[in-house]
């Protein structure tokens, strides 16, 4: 019950957060934004189409009513129809965020557990020649950009003139085979790029960590290194670990991967913003906005519930 | 007053105190082999890009001077794209771009952010501190691909204004970071015992907070600048290479993206110019970002 009235209150006070960002978001894309009046007409409108088509799309309204519209459209989740296929945007949706989350997961995942992993051993060899070695090459991992990335490994490992061993772009998966064909290149870029930032980030964690005077003491009486690292420190950097995980998850599903699915041509969610994006597309825009709004809020509320899951110290107030 | 109060301010740092912040960072600094040759790397790019900021070299860097994807030869060090402009020119032209973009972000996103988030620091629990916070919370919420859109949905109808549209998002999502971390130092600093004094002799408070307060988080924003410096140009090749950088002119992104159908056809040239340079500089910029936060920041505990 505690924790039911707690949801609430954090999900109440997520509510400027949301409006903050669908309202600047509004005025910028949809307010000031593009005039799509004439995209729609034909040609040598008459007045009264060109007027139709302007109530069509809500131009006649004043600004607050279209804001409102837009605030009526997010809690009923309901965002109309795409401009430019017509194609409802919730199915849209339905259909395109299954194959972002297929896309990201692995690399996701796997970006997280050897970063931490590598983390750890870094920690342990702290100023010694195996953590001067993962951290150079975080640092070199860290300033390849990640469209160089991309680039590359396509290069070496799906073209002619690399290994040649995976397609070069697209997206038909109709078994786990297909799956893993496609999704290997992705992956192996994800995780490329997300590791040095990632390692760098939890080798700082638990070396602070490390310092503390209950794991000295711990040494002191003994305590095997591995039990020490496992139990007494990776415990307790769970909380930054948690939270940064959790605050990525947002940009990871609604459009983290934008660049990846654009690039190689896979029909998730990222594909969809770009080329809404290209096109001006603002029911989409609008609806993968506000949507990440929400999941923040949601996340936040979720990531919460968690710290006090890991730390019981924590209280929910 | 002003005087008693200059006395009472320890941020006149730079005529008196050999163990000063600044006197120990630059000594730590210069001891540090790595941050050394990293800041000469990152000088060099700074002279080239200078050169071609001054007209000394790259400048023909759009002009149609041979064939069609020629390779590696003595008149075009890079070979040739597929429109015959030479790689080598387009490559260090870039360097200006990839500086333009940088600086400019850097420079301005870090002001911006030392300006609220000492406000908001000094003002902390008031409705100001509250509006700041919200701020940071909705630019941070937005993604940043679709704000860089937005922007440059907004400012089309302004053509003058419309190719800096990059500039600007990344100027209003970068000063976050940089906003955060100096609202948490002013909270820390405001109450400090120089704080009170200048309280008390009526100091007024816009120049507690500006004069006083605000040059000592000098260090945080230096970092963090050369910290914004490389975010910033890896954003600009990424957006470049989406369309939605860099226009009317070259940058390393455009070079890529041009470069991206030429890899399967087997021509490397515009890519691997583009990849190195960019390469070299983020990475001597990082170690050098790396050098200077050890030599500046007190409670570094990393290494």
């Amino acid at each position: 019950m505690e924790l039911f009235s707690y949801s609430l209150r954090k999900l109440a006070t997520g509510i400027p957060l949301i409006i903050g960002v669908t309202l600047v978001s509004f005025l910028l894309m949809v307010y000031f934004g593009p005039d799509k009046t004439f995209e729609l007409v034909g040609k040598n409108p008459t007045q009264e189409q060109i007027d139709e088509i302007r109530a069509q799309l809500g131009y006649d309204q004043p600004m607050v009513v279209r804001y409102l519209d837009y605030l009526r459209e997010i809690v009923t989740l309901d965002f109309g129809n795409s401009e430019s296929t017509g194609e409802r945007i919730n199915a849209l949706l339905a259909r395109t965020i299954p194959v972002s989350i297929a896309v990201a997961l692995p690399g996701f995942i796997l970006g997280n557990l050897l970063g931490v992993g590598l983390g750890l051993l870094a920690a342990f060899y702290r100023g010694r020649w195996p953590d001067k070695m993962i951290m150079g090459s975080a640092a070199i991992g860290m300033s390849i950009s990640f469209l160089i990335v991309i680039i590359a490994f396509q290069i070496i490992l799906s073209s002619s003139y690399g290994l040649n061993l995976f397609p070069v772009r697209g997206w038909s998966v109709d078994s786990f085979g297909d799956y893993v064909s496609y999704v290997t290149v992705p992956t192996l870029a994800t995780v490329f790029v997300a590791l040095g930032y990632n390692t760098r980030f939890y080798r700082s964690v638990i070396v602070e960590e490390t310092t503390r005077d209950h794991v000295r003491t711990a040494r002191a009486f003994g305590v095997p290194s591995l039990q020490l690292y496992c139990k007494l420190i990776l415990k307790n950097c769970l909380i930054p670990i948690i939270t940064r995980i959790m605050f990525s998850i947002p940009f990871v599903v609604i459009s983290g991967s934008l660049l990846i699915e654009s690039y190689f041509g896979i029909p998730g969610i990222g594909k969809v913003t770009y080329d809404a994006i290209i096109t001006g597309d603002q029911p989409i825009l609008k609806a993968v906005v506000a949507l990440t709004a929400i999941m923040l809020v949601v996340v936040q509320l979720l990531t919460d519930i968690m710290y006090r899951w890991v730390d019981p110290r924590v209280s929910l107030k | 007053m002003n005087a008693a109060a200059e006395e009472l301010d320890p941020v006149g740092l730079s005529d008196a105190a050999p163990e000063s912040l600044w006197t120990k960072g630059l000594y730590k600094f210069r001891r540090d082999r790595v941050g050394m040759w990293s800041f000469a790397v990152v000088l060099l790019y700074v002279g080239i890009a200078l050169g071609v900021w001054l007209g000394f070299w790259a400048t023909g860097w759009a002009d149609l001077a041979g064939g069609k994807w020629e390779p590696v030869s003595g008149a075009h060090w890079f070979g040739t794209n597929i429109i015959g402009q030479d790689i080598f020119d387009r490559a260090i032209y870039s360097t200006k771009t990839s500086f333009e973009v940088g600086l400019v972000v850097a420079v301005l996103a870090t002001a911006l952010g030392a300006i609220l988030g000492a406000i908001a620091g000094f003002f902390s629990g008031s409705w100001l501190d509250e509006l700041i916070l919200w701020l940071m919370g909705v630019l941070d919420s937005i993604p940043f691909l679709l704000f860089v859109a937005a922007i440059a949905y907004t400012l089309q109808s302004i053509p003058e204004i419309s190719k800096y549209s990059m500039h600007i998002a990344m100027i209003v999502t970068f000063w976050i970071t940089a906003g955060r971390l100096v609202r948490g130092e002013v909270i820390k600093l405001k109450e400090m015992e120089y704080v009170d004094a200048a309280h008390a002799l009526g100091v007024p408070e816009y120049t507690i907070i500006f004069r006083h307060i605000l040059p000592n988080t000098a260090h945080i924003l230096l970092v963090q600048a050369t910290i914004t410096f490389v975010a910033a140009i890896k954003s600009e090749v990424i957006l470049s290479f989406l369309g939605l950088g860099v226009k009317d002119s070259m940058s390393w992104g455009l070079m890529i993206s041009e470069s991206s159908q030429e890899v399967l056809a087997g021509f490397f040239n515009n890519f691997l110019a583009a990849s190195v340079l960019l390469f070299g500089l983020v990475m001597a910029f990082n170690l050098f970002s790396d050098a200077l936060q050890d030599a500046l920041d007190p409670r570094t505990v990393a290494d």
